[in-house]
């Protein structure tokens, strides 16, 4: 095979855009310089490449109005407001353990209360049912747990799945606490990108795989969801457990998921990843392309 | 007055799983990073937020404005990105790059507008058909920009996901791994793709 000259210009094209950027290697470089001098149609591609990002460096961004600014500032100052304990309780103060649902309805305005509050809600009833009703070993920090912060504030919202998920608010919760919530976060109702997305941080970077697991037979669930399938591929290069790894490869292709298959031909190359795990990964290749 | 939130007493968590050690920043002549705000904003320090959107509400524009082709859709769904960081603020992992979060979060409220943007012209048929006229694009009822110079109404002639490439590598300077990453394809396959975007939007430049 000859490789030292183009059969057709049309091959050419594809490197041309990299050429005018100077980030051709050199050897294709080198490959382009040699077809140029005899070509007059590929030379004007290149004046019309150059042209073209001449005139993107010269273009000026669009500068939005002083409205949008002023509406910014409008939507802080009223969700601000709705953090104040005065506001989130207009009627009489319910005792925190046996309406949480209630408060967390109180953080959002009613426009929005679609979808997101009642599994905002359910979440956080969950939450509560962890946090009060089971009373699980925290790392005790005084001051600092939610259950005598809630009150304190009437602030329900921060105690939510993430923060519950995570326990980076000083809690420790124990890895069979966070399957349960990730279990439970898709029992309920229609659930939205909140929850997908809690979900994908969840099995993105908790740092037990079986809560990872959990995360990922939940988003399972969630498989219609928007960013479900993409995050599921984004995933596949950071789990490191191998476990998870095939339950994400499984996932992707039953669900036909087609932009992993970057991600499952690196998985299948990554001299870390067990030997069935690449192997897993080779075959999902096969069934997704 | 209500007891305000004193700037620099930002504290952050060390990530997730890793026990919470309250970090206190130091006040500083450095400017204080995307991700120490957006910490601040999820422990419910909504003033916090302020800084962010100075320093993300003028590329977050150009990005929706350049994907829909409207100024005033790009206002609008600029208002959603920001209305949804503070509704998801408790999503938001410490250890995320602000960026790449909240440019996650434009492409969904993106994703959003254009589906009720689809239904809506599948409502609209009944109406083409009792008007017997039949609008031409959709760009062509849908003014861009102020500057509507030509590399921008060639821009808006390409499919969008064509635009939305160079619109981030040219316009967002994100690099082909930032791309990549957002994309969900490797920073090869997204090098790929914006050389094509680039061939295409040069073949409608220049005809
Ligand atoms: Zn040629």
């Amino acid at each position: 095979m000859k490789l030292s000259e183009f059969s057709t210009c049309s091959e050419l094209e594809s490197l041309l855009p990299a050429y005018a950027e100077s980030s051709l290697p050199t050897a294709e470089a080198e490959r382009v310089v040699a077809h140029l001098p005899g070509c007059p149609a590929c030379q004007q591609q290149l004046r019309e490449l150059r042209a073209l990002s001449a005139d993107f460096d010269a273009a000026l961004p669009e500068v939005p109005g002083t409205a949008l600014r002023h509406n910014f500032m409008a939507m802080l100052e009223q969700q601000k407001q709705q953090l104040k304990p005065e506001a989130a309780f207009g009627g009489p103060a319910a005792p925190v353990a046996e309406q949480p649902a209630a408060k967390v309805i109180s953080m959002w305005p009613t426009a929005l209360a679609s979808n997101w509050v009642r599994i905002a809600a359910s979440i956080v009833l969950v939450a509560a049912g962890v946090f009060l009703g089971r009373q699980l070993p925290w790392s005790s920090q005084p001051g600092n747990t939610v259950a005598t912060t809630a009150p304190a504030t009437g602030q329900a919202a921060p105690a939510t799945l993430a923060a519950a998920l995570s326990g980076d608010s000083g809690h420790a919760v124990s890895a069979s606490s966070r399957i349960a919530l990730v279990t439970n976060s898709t029992k309920t109702a229609e659930p939205d990108d909140a929850t997908v997305q809690v979900l994908l941080n969840t099995l993105n970077f908790d740092p037990n795989p079986n809560v990872r697991l959990a995360a990922c037979e939940a988003l399972y669930r969630l498989r219609d969801a928007p960013g479900v399938r993409e995050g599921l591929a984004n995933s596949l290069p950071i789990q490191t457990d191998p476990n998870v790894q095939i339950a994400l490869i499984d996932m992707v292709v039953s669900l036909r998921v087609h932009r992993a298959v970057p991600q499952l031909q690196r998985l299948a190359k990554r001299p870390d990843a067990l030997p069935v795990v690449r192997a897993q990964a080779e075959a999902g290749i096969g069934k997704l392309i | 007055m209500p007891e305000k939130y004193s700037h620099p007493a930002v504290t952050i968590g060390t990530g997730p799983g890793t026990p919470c050690i309250p970090t206190p920043i130091t006040l500083s002549v450095e400017p204080t990073s995307d991700e120490a705000l957006m910490t601040a904003v999820r422990a419910d320090h909504l003033d916090q937020l302020v800084p962010l959107f100075e320093r993300y509400h003028g590329p977050l524009f150009n990005y929706l404005t350049r994907l829909t082709n409207d100024r005033e859709t790009g206002e609008d769904l600029t208002q959603t990105v920001f209305e949804r960081i503070l509704k998801y603020r408790s999503s938001y992992q410490p250890t995320q790059p602000f960026k790449a979060w909240v440019y996650q979060m434009a492409r969904n409220v993106h994703a959003d507008h254009w589906h009720r943007l689809q239904k809506q012209r599948a409502d609209d048929v009944d109406e083409v058909e009792r008007t017997g006229g039949l609008r031409t694009a959709a760009f062509s009822q849908q003014r861009t920009s102020s500057s509507h110079d030509d590399l921008h109404e060639a821009l808006a002639l390409l499919p969008a996901p064509q635009r939305e490439i160079l619109v981030l590598h040219r316009f967002q300077g994100f690099s082909y791994d930032e791309i990549g990453q957002l994309l969900s394809c490797t920073a090869e396959a997204a090098r790929v793709k914006a050389h094509r975007a680039l061939q295409a939007l040069r073949k409608i430049y220049f005809a």
